[in-house]
């Protein structure tokens, strides 16, 4: 029928003979059995049979395949299994990670993306999460490394993987020197790139060590440039890294310094309050309008604007209207 | 229990009645506590004097009227004695056959036209009766109706029996089926992973807006923390410095006191030792005395040398005179 898939059983039969017809010898043979598994494991019943069978142990020897595309496709099947929480927790359990991660040096582009799409999903669990921390400084590497515009979607998944490993815990990022390559990567050309390279930063910057790190690597200008970009989501993510980084005096004044108070009401004043996407950088300029306010600088800037901070403060949105209340509250604020 | 039997009339006007089984309870002469206490000692039945016992087709049944009071009670018994002597007086009027004279005797006899025999035997007699053997017989023939109506007949082509469109539709269905069954799972596992992405991007940003009040507050925390410290070290210092410029103030003036006195006492002192002195005098005594003084020794000594030599004059002549004498002794000794 289709020539591109190997002919699947009926009912309880279907995985463990494909997983069967995955020791042949010929790669056509083995590609058309994991195109065909893919097809498969979309189902959950498949996938919960996949993982208890333990067929996932013979996944390993395939990962060390001569041809490409039977790697890639095994990587496929491994994002597929990890879209389940049961498969996740096979995952870790079993002893695939250690050829994946070794995967991530392959010379074939596609699957270099396909273990980065893995690695991706598994870095959502916290124990995936950890998992995948110890390999965050190869990934660091691996962006260092990659300077050229050719693998934008590389790029994009290598920084969301950074990115989610560091929610959970930011320290091995900052420690191979996370904030200057993503600084860098700041100023991409693709929104993509930036949007995740700004997603990684506010990760990072979330311990006092990155806050400072972000300070000192004059990473502020760039971002508040980032501010006025087209793409809703690089300037979310852009506000979160700034409302981040104003936390410390440092940053205040830094920020205060390039001016990036009116920016921020800018921005402010010109969100409809409808949109759900446009929600996220309104709380977040509001948070760091709020901690600008707490240096009598930006406190005396904004009382100024005290009508605009209290116009927001009536929003429909909980979420909205607490983060108005508290900047309110924090420029009215008197020693 | 009122629960357990319903009795209500139904709006057609029939009457129902319906209860659970219940064991009956045992009733007993005096009150007790109902429901609970009396619910476990169940009478038997058997031997319950409330259950009527043997015939009950012609049994008297006291009408249950609520309340009999006493009069009725009375009327009763009167009517019941009434009853009774009704009864007894008809026994006594009833007609019977006079007794029978002396040497004679009553007998019952028949006086129909035919006599009968009265006993308790029934007459009954053995009959039996049996069928004849079945003859053989032959198998009756078929029954073929006679010919009726027209003779037609048909003929099957090649290619006829097999329409395409008609046996390619459950194929097609098959096909078509599947297809839209795997798209349709795909479609909602991208669906559910978008939910979730949506879920957990939600989260995601209300995670980073709480962190970045907690950070903020934490921040605020230290800062206050440290400049009350800073303020309290500030105001330790001062009262230290107080205090020194008390003990300061107090020490000096105790000196002040102390060197008030001092001064008339150092003064009497030097001159009381001699150091203020009048120049004159102090000339006078130290350059004029001494060479009085000196003057005075010297002729003094001169006194004295004079003395001296006047003594060793008047002793050497002494001396002389002596020796002289001496002589002039032995010279008369010897004379």
């Amino acid at each position: 029928m289709d020539s591109t898939r190997a002919p699947v059983a009926f009912g309880r039969w279907a995985v463990p003979l494909l997983f069967g017809q995955l020791q042949q010898p010929q790669a056509a043979g083995r590609l058309r059995t994991l195109a065909a598994l893919c097809d498969l494991l979309h189902d959950p019943e498949r996938l919960q049979q996949t993982v208890t069978g333990g067929f996932l142990e013979q996944l390993p020897a395939l990962l060390t395949d001569e041809d490409a595309s039977v790697r890639t496709r095994t990587c496929e099947l491994l994002h597929l299994v990890t879209a389940h929480s049961v498969g996740r927790q096979a995952l870790l359990t079993s002893s695939v990670l250690p050829p994946l991660s070794r995967l991530l040096d392959d010379s074939s582009a596609s699957c270099r993306t396909s273990v980065l799409r893995v690695l991706t999903r598994l870095a959502l669990l916290p124990a995936g999460g950890a998992a995948v921390l110890g390999l965050v400084p190869k990934l660091m590497l691996k962006l260092q490394q990659q300077d050229d515009e050719d693998h934008v979607d590389e790029e994009v998944l290598l920084l969301s993987a950074v990115g989610r490993c560091s929610r959970l815990d930011a320290r091995p990022a900052l420690a191979s020197d996370g904030v200057s390559v993503l600084g860098r990567k700041l100023s991409r050309r693709s929104p993509d790139v930036r949007r995740e390279a700004a997603a990684a930063m506010m990760a990072l910057s979330v311990p006092v060590d990155g806050k400072r790190q972000v300070c000192e690597g004059a990473g502020l200008p760039v971002l508040v440039g980032l501010l006025q970009d087209d793409d809703v989501e690089v300037q979310t993510n852009a506000a979160g890294v700034i409302m981040n980084t104003v936390i410390i005096t440092t940053g205040k004044l830094q920020c205060l310094e390039l001016d990036v108070v009116p920016v921020l009401l800018d921005l402010l004043s010109r969100q409809p309050e409808e949109d759900v996407r446009t929600k996220a950088l309104l709380v977040y300029s509001l948070r760091a309008l709020t901690a600008l306010a707490e240096a009598p600088d930006g406190r005396r800037l904004l009382l100024q604007q005290l009508p605009l901070l209290a116009r927001r403060a009536e929003a429909r949105d909980p979420d909205v209207r607490r983060a108005a209340q508290t900047a309110v509250r924090v420029v009215t604020w008197t020693p | 229990m009122a629960s357990a039997s319903h009795s209500h009339r139904d709006p057609d006007g029939l009457y129902t009645f319906s209860s659970r089984p219940r064991p009956v309870e045992s009733s007993s002469r005096y009150k007790e506590p109902p429901s609970e206490l009396r619910q476990h000692n169940y009478g038997n039945i058997m031997y319950d004097r409330r259950v009527v016992r043997g015939n009950t087709y012609a049994q008297h049944i006291p009408l249950t009227t609520a309340q009999p009071n006493l009069a009725e009670i009375q009327r009763q018994q009167v009517n019941k004695r009434r009853a009774t002597a009704q009864k007894r007086a008809w026994k006594q009027l009833r007609l019977r056959t006079p007794e029978a004279l002396q040497g004679r005797k009553h007998i019952d006899v028949q006086t129909e036209l035919y006599l009968e025999e009265l006993s308790d035997d029934i007459v009954a007699t053995h009959n039996e009766c049996q069928t004849d053997a079945f003859l053989d017989k032959p198998a009756t023939p078929l029954f073929i109706p006679a010919k009726s109506g027209k003779d037609v007949a048909t003929q099957i082509e090649e290619g006829e029996l097999f329409d395409f469109d008609r046996e390619v539709q459950p194929v097609l269905e098959v096909l078509v089926g599947k297809t839209v069954e795997q798209a349709l799972l795909e479609v909602m596992e991208e669906e559910e992973l978008s939910c979730l992405r949506a879920q957990q991007r939600a989260f995601e940003e209300l995670r980073n807006n709480e962190l970045a009040e907690v950070q903020r507050l934490q921040e605020q925390e230290r800062r206050h923390s440290e400049e009350k410290e800073r303020r309290v070290a500030q105001q330790k210092e001062v009262l230290k410095k107080e205090r020194e410029t008390a003990e300061k103030i107090a020490a000096r003036v105790y000196a002040q006191q102390y060197m008030a006195d001092l001064l008339p006492a150092v003064f009497t002192s030097l001159r009381r030792h001699g150091y203020f002195y009048d120049p004159v005098e102090k000339d006078v005594e130290m350059n004029f005395l001494p060479w009085l003084m000196d003057e005075v020794n010297n002729s003094l000594e001169k006194r004295y040398t004079a003395r001296e030599m006047l003594d060793t004059i008047i002793h050497d002549v002494m001396e002389k005179k002596l020796e002289e004498f001496e002589e002039l002794e032995t010279q008369s000794a010897r004379d």
